[in-house]
Order: structure tokens, then sequence, then C-alpha cells
């Protein structure tokens, strides 16, 4: 009975998960502010109440995600292209392709049957079809992030949205706004276009079933669907899909700790 | 898999080779910098010598024929690399942006023009005012154009030279009888241009030099051969290449390459390599982020990761191809050695090359660093990559930034990538699956 964690510090969001013999017992999720080593502890202890356990019974923990250098207390810092792999292939063990879309970052890892990374290719310095991207036209729409998916599920004529920027598209929104679009159409537009750009990217590592959809934007079910839509896949979806780097830092820990003996 | 951290706190990487941190191994990198301090300090007296300056590209470059006629040589792009490392060049870039260039146009070409426009002086000294241009290689078509713009702004002539690309292991006769015949319509504009007389016998003398030069050199890069490899072939030969590419035709550069060489066998009989403990062996493609280029280092000594050969120090010349010049065959083996340039060669022919040295040095995967301000020499690396990957089974990482502008370098998304990319190697060694043809 081991149990371990999985921190991920990603750009919009701290995410902890903990293990116990594969299963996930607790876990966390909370914003990232400026004090990143204070939201890793955080996130930390928030799953540590959620599971009702006590610090001292993890015994290996692992840090994944950009803020990974900023969290104190564990053992191990691990890419979150790693942890994605490890984490979708314990749930879908049929993954063989990741598409992770977070706030500020779109990554597409090729898997093998092992949950081994084979290939992975990332977005550019540049936060177009990432989960900012839909924050900003969200609120350019006047809607809540976490609207606009069901809205956009409404669409009868989408348009289309050609912008790459993200600063752009927001004027692009609006342009279509004062063209008298709707804005479900508008909203389905914005889906279909990152749905276009993560085809892109996927191509890049070469498209094969299964497919596996990580990360926050994975929440959203319109973006779920543009995307099934544009690879012409099924898509993996996951209630844990938000935690899924930090559940795979989790399990990463299980490993070292089984090796360590501990 | 993955760097064990303890307590979190991220590894320092482990002192290389060329550091001096150990005392070892200094006395090829100071001579280097000597080199370069007398090269700039060569610079900023040639007018008061009485020395015409010639400024000329790299690739294919025709140093020994302009020296034969007493010219000092400059290289802007190694100007512009020289202003990057010391994190000058974003001034000249901004300048230049300023000046109407716009945001996509080569870093060299802006560095370039803003450092002239700017009086040009570089941290390492002054760069004289041009008398001659030599667009030694018309591959890359901005390169005319930037040449043509400094023959504006200075009033100085500009010769340009028609280079044929190469398509074979070796130049086509016709393509050699071309490149002599430009060549001796060069040499008698340079007669003009000087009022001296052609002599042969200088040429060939110069030559000489440069084939020392170039032998010392091809020995130095041939040892990272060597398992473990003594020699860093990308990080540490970005500074041994200086010699090579500037001092070329000079007694400098080969002895130079002679003491460098010695210490070579030093560190093999002490056992005193660039990466303690070498784990990866990496080849390296594209031209450095010297903008971040101690940065972009650290992040493959972490990992224990260590180039055993690289493509760009030999954009100066592919001498270890058998592209060297010969004293008994002037004019040929010059046409030769230009046609043979890198920069100059297709991309059936790179990927020929690339794949012979993964071979050759026992590599474990490659690592390529395309470069935004050039599309000309990065555009096909994407398809390399694939082509590594999926005819060759190499593992291959591709990242992007640039060689001159820093803006263009981000080091949280280039440490993730490269860490991933070690990581996945780490997995793929353990789980015995690394590839068969790759270095063990």
């Amino acid at each position: 009975m081991t149990l371990t964690g999985g921190v991920d510090i990603g750009s919009t969001t701290a995410k902890c998960v903990l293990v116990e013999d594969g299963r996930v017992v607790g876990k966390s999720l909370a914003p990232v502010g400026v004090d990143i080593v204070r939201d890793a502890d955080h996130a930390f202890d928030e799953a540590l109440l959620d599971a009702h356990r006590g610090r001292e019974e993890v015994a290996f923990i692992v840090g994944t995600g950009y803020g990974r250098f900023k969290i104190r207390f564990g053992q191990l810092v691990v890419t979150e292209i790693s942890c994605h792999a490890r984490g979708a292939s314990h749930l879908f063990p049929g993954t063989r392709l990741v598409l992770d879309i977070g706030g500020q970052d779109t990554k597409v890892i090729r898997v093998s049957e092992r949950g081994e990374v084979e290939d992975f290719a990332m977005n550019d310095k540049c936060a177009a079809g990432t989960g900012r991207f839909l924050d900003v036209c969200a609120n350019a729409l006047g809607f809540d992030v976490a609207e606009i998916g069901p809205v956009s599920l409404t669409a009868r004529r989408p348009v289309k949205v050609t912008s790459t920027c993200t600063v752009f598209a927001e004027s692009e929104v609006t342009s279509h706004l004062s063209r008298g679009k709707e804005p479900p159409d508008i909203l389905a537009g914005l889906h279909a276009s990152i749905a276009s750009r993560s085809l892109s990217l996927m191509q890049r590592v070469g498209v094969v079933p299964e497919v596996t959809f990580t990360g926050g934007v994975s929440r959203n079910e319109g973006m779920v669907r543009a995307l099934a839509q544009r690879v012409g896949l099924p898509v993996n979806v996951s209630p844990l899909s938000q935690f899924i780097g930090a559940l795979g830092a989790a399990l990463l820990g299980q490993e070292r700790a089984a090796g360590a003996g501990a | 898999m993955s760097e064990t951290v303890p307590r979190n706190t991220a590894p320092s990487p482990p002192r290389a080779a060329g550091e001096g941190s150990r005392g070892f191994l200094e006395e090829g990198r100071k001579l280097q910098r000597d080199l370069v301090e007398e090269y700039y300090r060569n610079l900023a007296t040639a007018k008061e010598r009485g020395q015409p300056v010639a400024y000329m590209l790299v690739g294919g470059n025709l140093t020994e024929i302009v020296r034969s006629f007493g010219y000092e040589v400059v290289f802007p792009e190694i100007i512009g690399l020289n202003c990057a490392i010391k994190h000058a060049s974003l001034d000249n870039i901004v300048h230049a942006e300023s000046m109407g260039y716009g945001l996509d146009v080569c870093g060299y070409v802006k560095n370039d023009i803003g450092l002239q426009d700017l009086g040009g002086s570089t941290p390492f000294g002054k760069v004289p005012r041009p008398d001659l241009l030599v667009c030694s290689f018309s591959g890359c078509y901005i390169y005319v154009k930037w040449w043509e713009a400094l023959a504006e702004s200075y009033g100085a002539p500009m010769t340009t030279f028609d280079v044929p690309y190469m398509r074979s292991d070796r130049p086509w006769r016709e393509d050699v009888d071309y490149m002599v015949s430009q060549l001796w319509e060069f040499v008698h504009y340079l007669e003009k241009a000087t009022d001296h007389s052609f002599d042969m016998d200088a040429l060939r003398k110069v030559l000489a030099e440069s084939r020392r030069a170039e032998e010392g050199w091809v020995k130095w890069l041939d040892a990272g051969r060597l398992r473990p490899s003594p020699i860093e072939a990308y990080f540490e030969a970005i500074f041994y290449m200086f010699p090579i590419n500037v001092l070329r035709g000079t007694a400098r550069a080969g002895d130079f390459y002679d003491v460098v060489n010695a210490e070579v066998e030093r560190r093999v009989r002490d056992g005193t390599n660039p990466v303690p403990e070498e784990k990866f062996r990496v080849l390296v493609e594209g031209v450095p982020p010297y903008t971040h280029y101690r940065t972009f280092w650290d992040y493959f000594r972490r990992w224990g990761a260590v180039s055993v050969v690289a493509t760009y120090p030999k954009v100066g010349g592919l001498f270890d191809r058998g592209f060297l010049h010969d004293p008994s065959r002037p004019f040929e083996s010059i046409a030769e050695y230009s046609l043979g340039a890198y920069v100059n060669q297709s991309w059936e022919q790179r990927r020929r090359i690339i794949a012979d040295y993964v071979d050759q040095y026992s590599a474990d995967a490659v690592v390529i660093h395309g470069i935004k301000s050039c599309r000309s020499f990065t555009a096909g690396q994407g398809d390399l990559r694939d082509w590594l990957i999926h005819e060759r089974n190499v593992p291959t990482l591709y990242v992007e930034s640039d060689h001159e502008d820093p803006r263009y370098f981000s080091p949280a998304q280039m440490r993730n990538r490269l860490d991933a990319f070690f990581e996945a190697l780490e997995q793929r060694r353990a789980a015995g699956s690394l590839a068969p043809g790759a270095g063990r």
C-alpha cells in the first residue's frame, strides 16, 4: 500500500493527485497565482485533505508542469510530456496519441503500447489554439469560459475564424459580432479553428487511434465534438482529464517508490 | 527515466571541458580568445596600415584569393555571432528595425546593418568599412540583397559569384569549370582594383597554410568518434571553428589546431572529457542560439548528453568529406571547396551526410535547432526530422529559436522540449528499444 503524489503546476492551474496502488485517492485543483511555491504547497495540502491523509504518509512525490522546479517538497521532477503520456495510458490503455490543451500550451504525444513517449510536438511561442485563446474570445463575447462549450453546440451556421493570433482573433470576433453573426456560430467557428490547428500539430507526429484528449480545454464539450469531427476519430476524454499530468506524475512516483523498496 | 532532484533543487550541470573550472583544457580556449582579440585589433588598424578590407560570407568563401592580394577579411556573419554571444545583437537589430527592416528579416542582416549604422563598434572592437564586398555564395538570396545594401551604403564595389547547387557527392566537371572561370574573372578584377599582378606562388603559399589548418581541424573533429568523446563537437566547436573560418590561409590557424589536437590527446590520456559521464551521444544540426548559448548547452549537459558530431561547424567547409584546398590544384580545389559548402548541398545530400555521421560517430539521437532568421537553411529540417525518425529509426528532436535575435528564445519552452526528449531516450534505453543503429 504505497501512497504517492503528483503535483502539476501549469500556467493557469495547480493540480495534485494522490495515488495508492494505482487508484486515485485524493485530488485538488486551484488557480496559480504569483507565489508558485505556496500554490504547490496548497495544492498538495488540499489533495491530502481530500484523501484524509497526512503528509508523512506520502512515500514519493513527483513534480511536473512549467512550475515543477518551484515545488519544494518533491523528490523528482519530470516533464508534463512524460506525465501526460503515462496518465493517459493508465486511464485508456489503448492510447497511442495524446492531445493536451492547457492554458498556454498545446502538445501532442505519440505513445507506445507501454506508455513510453515515442515522439511529441508542441505549439510555438504563441497562445493561438490554447485555453488562453478561448478565454480571450469568450470574454470578447461576454461569456464565462465554462459556458462556451455548450453554447457552441447550439450553432446553426458556424462562421470561419481565420486568425492564428489570439489578439487578432479577438478583433475578428468583434468584427463578426458587428456584422450580426450569432455568438453560438462564432463560438463554433472558434472551436473549429482550434480543432484544425490541433490536427495540424497531431499530423506532425502521426494521427493514430486511440486519441486521448487531456488538459483543461478537454472539459469543453464543444471542443471535444469539434475535435472528433476534424480528426475523424473518436476521442477519449476522462472526468479526470484535467488531472492527467498530475496523475501521470503520481504513477511515476509509484514506480520510483517500488524501485526504491518504499 | 528523468532526472532525480534531491528536494527539488534543479541540478547544476557538471563543469565541462573548456570551462577552465578544473584548470584543465584551458590552453585551446585561451588561445582562441587571444586570436579573436588579435583579429579585432588587426581589423581596427587595417586602414592605418593601408591594408584594403574585403567583406565576405563564410560558406564557400574565397579567403585564399583575397589574402593573396593582401586584403584583410571581414566576415559580417561572424561579427554578428560575436555580437550575439556578447548579448550585443539586440540593440543592433532593433536599430535596423527602426530603419525599416521588418521583423522577419534575417538577424544577420539586421545586426550588421544596425551595427554599421551605429558606427561599427562591437564588444570586441571596431569593424572597418569595406573596400570590396565579395558575395561568395548565391544559394541564400538574402546574401545578395544584404551585400547590395552594404554596397549602396558604403559606395563600395561588389562582386557576386554564381555557385551551382550541389546534387551529388562530388561536383560535376562542368560546375568546377564554371567556377574556375569566375575565379579567373575575379582575379583579373582584383588586379585592377589593387593595381597588383596576380601571384600564383603567393596563392599557393596561402593554400598550403589553409590545407594545414584544414587537416588539423578534421583531426580534432574526428575525435568525436571516440567513446567517451573527448570533444564537444557543437558547443565547444563553436569556439574552435573561429580560426578555420576567419584565419584560414594564415599560419595562426594551423598552429591553433596543433595546440588543440595536443589538448585532445591529453584529454584521452587523462580521461577528462566534456561530460564527466557520457550518457547520450548526440548529433546536432543547425545554427546555435548564440544569444542563449550557455543556457542551451546546460540543457544538454544536465542529461550527460554530448554532441559527438555536428553539421554547423562544417559550414565553413566540408573538409572531412574531402573538400580540401590543394596548392597543386589551386583554382580547381577552391572551386570544389566552394561548390561543396554545406549550405550549398541539396537536401538529399544533407540527409546522406547526416545519416553517415550518425553511423560513423555512433550517435544515439539527433537534435535539430532551426532558426527563424534563415528559411533557406531551416526549410526542410522538418522533413529531415521525419526522415530520421521513420526511415532511419533515429530519435530526433526539432527545436527552434534564433541565432541572433534573443526575443525568439524561450528558456522554459526550450528546456521543456529537451528534458522531455532526453526523458524519452532514457525510457527507450531502459526498455531496450533505442535504435540498434544508434550508438551504444
